[in-house]
């Protein structure tokens, strides 16, 4: 089975501080790969670095590759066709300062889409995956940016998944949503997990345990261990920071 | 990095290059034929009456003047401003250049660039001639047009010197404060640089811009009063004296300077206000 994403001897640093001192492992085709770790270990570098959305902090230099279906991303000459085939959910929630209908139009539209129909189509079931529909569905020409914090977190989730992602990154989705709901799109998440590939950044090491089929330790920009979430988990993960972060000795 | 710079993004800056290298032609073009078509017509009014007639038809084409002149120089300084901060990197030393004359220019109160004009331009107004060529037509020689001529230079330079520092000073302030990680919003979406500032930054920076406009705007518009104050003193000494009309033309002047620093306090802190930033 060849890999979705294969990363070798990732270098990342800011300026003279170094964010991830040469990683290297794989992400397999439509697995659920959570990534915990305290702060400061690297994990939103590594999602910035497979967007390339990183290239906008002018003093971070990347050594190493990243391939997305065995292509170098650098290599790639459309980055903007290259960021719609990920879809990225970041921890700050903001809004476009357009219409909720809008918001989750905004990439298909970005992508040449026009028809009135297959918009109205994307824009309800995004936002039925992401838990919001029953909650703007009489509202969806209210300004996004009206919102609740939670609301608009949702919101980022139904933009990320409207241009129909290959690989999905969620950055700490659930911090501003209620255990309820986080339930609610954790659900969607496992049958998402049919059409795509996700990355979930998680500083809640119970929501790794549920969702993930892998898990990977990083920890102040090092890859400590990864392995299937069950091994992690156990009692006897292959490196003993991986036991004491997962069962709360530290971090 | 080299690698964000595609053909698209670089066809982008071309277009947006030519588009304001035409919208600067335009307005030159337009500026030199109003302001000729203008100074004929007040011309005309200096040859066919005495002096104290002519000066409220040179007023109310001035204020004429003042609304277009902004009006122009606003717009290609909200350009001047997109250039200069979303295009040029801060350390490129054609940026620092500009952003250090615009710093020292919106220092510079308005009194001292009615000194400015009388000081400077009205000095070199012969140089000026040269370099413009002369919008004198060619019958008018009994009339004492070196003056009027010079007045056109020296209102039309004022007047950009002043709008257009405060315009570019507050786009930028306004871009500026669309943070990366707010556009980042937009740019995971796989959406173009001018796809971004189109969507994303243009609303967000939008009241700020445009309070920005105002606040040169009401510059403007204590030029005007300093302007008037120009003419007068300029019709005075050429004419003798003229106390009366002085008066009233100073209080003129200074109605319009109370005017102008209401508007912009009023929009300082509406633009402070209206745009919001997510917490």
């Amino acid at each position: 089975m060849e890999n979705k994403i294969e990363i070798s001897d990732l270098q990342v640093h800011y300026g003279d501080k170094s964010a991830l001192n040469g990683i290297s492992f794989d992400v397999h085709p439509n697995e659920i790969l959570s990534i915990i770790g305290p702060a400061q270990s690297g994990k939103t570098t590594l999602l910035k670095v497979i967007n390339r959305t990183l290239e906008f902090t002018p003093e971070a230099t990347v050594q190493g590759s990243v391939k997305l279906d065995g292509v170098d991303i650098d290599t790639i000459g459309d980055v903007y066709e290259l960021r719609r085939r990920i879809g990225m959910v970041l921890p700050l929630p903001v809004g476009l300062p357009l219409s909720i209908y809008d918001n989750v139009a905004f990439a298909p539209r970005t992508a040449g889409l026009r028809t009135k129909s297959e918009l109205d189509e994307i824009v309800e079931r995004c936002l039925q995956q992401a838990a919001l529909w029953d909650e703007v569905k009489d509202r969806l020409n209210t300004l996004g940016t009206k919102l609740s914090g939670g609301q608009q977190q949702r919101l980022t989730i139904a933009r990320a998944l409207s241009h129909q992602p290959e690989v999905l990154c969620l950055d700490e989705f659930s911090i501003a949503i209620d255990p309820v709901t986080t339930m609610r799109i954790e659900d969607v998440l496992k049958t998402l997990q049919t059409e795509m590939t996700i990355l979930l950044v998680t500083n809640l090491v119970q929501q790794a345990k549920r969702l993930a089929n892998r898990t990977a330790f990083f920890l102040n920009g090092d890859l400590i261990e990864i392995d299937t979430t069950d091994v992690i988990f156990s009692d006897n993960p292959a490196n003993q920071a991986t036991y004491d972060y997962v069962n709360g000795t530290f971090g | 990095m080299n690698s964000m710079t595609t053909r698209a993004e670089r066809k982008q800056k071309i277009v947006l290059q030519s588009i304001t290298f035409v919208i600067l032609g335009v307005a030159f073009i337009l500026m030199w034929n109003v302001l000729i078509k203008t100074r004929v017509v007040s011309m005309q009014a200096v040859s066919a009456a005495p002096l104290p007639n002519a000066m409220p038809t040179n007023l109310f084409s001035d204020l004429y003047l003042v609304l277009l002149m902004s009006f122009l120089a606003i717009l290609f300084g909200i350009a001047c401003a997109f250039y200069l901060q979303e295009w040029l990197p801060e350390t490129n030393w054609v940026r620092r250049l500009i952003e250090g004359l615009v710093a020292i220019l919106t220092g510079i109160p308005s009194l001292l660039f009615g000194i400015l004009a009388i000081g400077i331009f009205f000095s070199y107004a012969g140089t000026l001639k040269m370099i413009g060529g002369s919008p004198v037509p060619q019958n008018a020689e009994a009339i004492p047009v070196q003056h009027d001529t010079t007045l056109f230079y020296a209102e039309a330079l004022t007047f950009i010197l002043m709008v257009m520092p405060v315009t570019i000073k507050t786009t930028q302030g306004a871009l500026h404060s669309i943070a990366t990680p707010i556009r980042e919003a937009a740019y995971v979406l796989g959406a173009s640089k001018w796809q971004v500032l189109k969507r994303q930054v243009m609303p967000l920076a939008f009241t700020r811009i445009l309070a920005g406009g105002c606040r040169a705007m009401s510059r403007a518009f204590a030029a005007a009063a300093l302007l008037i104050g120009i003419y007068t003193w300029h019709y005075t000494t050429e004419s003798g004296k003229m106390p009366g009309r002085f008066m009233l033309f100073l209080s003129g002047a200074l109605f319009l300077s109370v005017l102008s620093s209401t508007l912009i306090e009023t929009h300082r802190s509406s633009g402070r206000n209206t745009v919001n930033l997510p917490r």
